[in-house]
């Protein structure tokens, strides 16, 4: 394959790739940090879907998330790490070598 | 889910929630109106320090009220978060904007000190003020409108801006006398109605979300 040529879809990072993962990606990386709260909102997921996947981005080093309370109310900050925020660049970038030729 | 790929409108838009609370056009409709209550206030006393103290117990209480009501508005219902770089930027021009604005207010007010010793007319001067103060308005809201993404402000601007020129044109053009109260409070009113329907939109689009993120 030419380094001009299509891009293999198997090459796309599925742990960013999958739509709720990917939703809690692009809004971290719009802010600098933003409570769970804000996360919930803004990607329309559950609790504990949030959870579940906050879990695997933290696991793979994409994602901070930071507790702590104020007053006696827990608050959970998340935050994109320059791994996670690399990982959604390069994502982009793969994303569009595989979609590129057919929109092209 | 991912409604959008492009980054910089998932930034404007989700930063422009935050605005569309309503609570925002009520504290400036509840600014405006209660303006021409400075008036009020200068008949309470002759003391200046009683005088700057009924403005700073005024005004202090009203942003405290407005803002305390807004932050739990918003963090129940939209959660909390801090910008990113680009948009600290534009937050930090709005804040110059705003103080560029309260030193024209400062000028006007030398204006209007000096005004007698210059022997400026009161017709120049009721004639001219509202032409700095509705520019002022728009200029200023106009640049809020632009960086905060919120482009209501521009209507705000104008009738923000237009309170003055509703008190003092038809006295100095035509010899009719308006109320401060009406000059002032029409806008407001207007300005007020709209943070209403605003606010419940952004409550009934919004529920507060109940659990706590101890969950996660």
């Amino acid at each position: 394959m030419s380094d001009d040529g299509p891009i293999p879809p198997k090459q796309v990072d599925r742990l960013v790739h999958e739509p709720a993962r990917l939703a809690i990606l692009t809004n971290l990386f719009v802010v600098e940090n933003a409570n769970a709260t804000y996360v919930l909102q803004q990607t329309g997921l559950t609790w504990g879907n949030l959870a579940s996947h906050l879990a695997k981005l933290e696991d793979a080093g994409y994602v901070k998330v930071e507790k702590s309370f104020k007053g006696k109310k827990p608050q959970t900050t998340l935050s994109l790490t320059s791994k996670g925020r690399r990982a959604l660049i390069a994502y982009r970038e793969r994303m569009l070598g595989v979609l590129g030729p057919v929109v092209g | 889910m991912v409604h959008t790929t492009d980054l910089r409108r998932l930034e404007r838009d989700a930063f422009r929630k935050f605005y569309d609370d309503g609570v925002f056009d009520l504290f400036l409709g509840a600014m405006l109106g209660l303006m021409p209550l400075a008036g009020q206030v200068d008949s309470w006393s002759n003391s200046e320090v009683v005088r700057i103290a009924a403005y700073i117990v005024i005004y202090g209480g009203l942003v405290t009220l407005f803002m305390g009501w807004r932050r739990r508005l918003l963090r129940t219902r939209l959660g909390d978060f801090k910008p990113g770089p680009e948009r600290r930027r534009k937050i930090h021009v709005v804040r110059l904007v705003l103080a560029g604005s309260v030193l024209v207010g400062l000028v006007g007010f030398a204006i209007g000190a000096v005004a007698p010793a210059a022997d400026w007319s009161v017709t120049d001067l009721e004639f001219i003020m509202p032409i700095v103060w509705f520019v002022n308005a728009t200029v200023v809201f106009s640049l809020m409108a632009h960086f905060l993404d919120v482009p209501r402000l521009h209507i705000h601007g104008v009738l923000f801006g237009s309170a003055l020129l509703i008190k003092e044109w038809p006295g100095a053009l035509w010899d009719i006398e308006v109320p401060l109260g009406v000059a002032f409070g029409a806008p407001a009113a207007v300005i007020v109605g709209i943070g209403l329907v605003k606010l419940t939109q952004f409550v009934r689009d919004h529920p507060v979300i109940s659990a706590t993120d101890a969950s996660l």
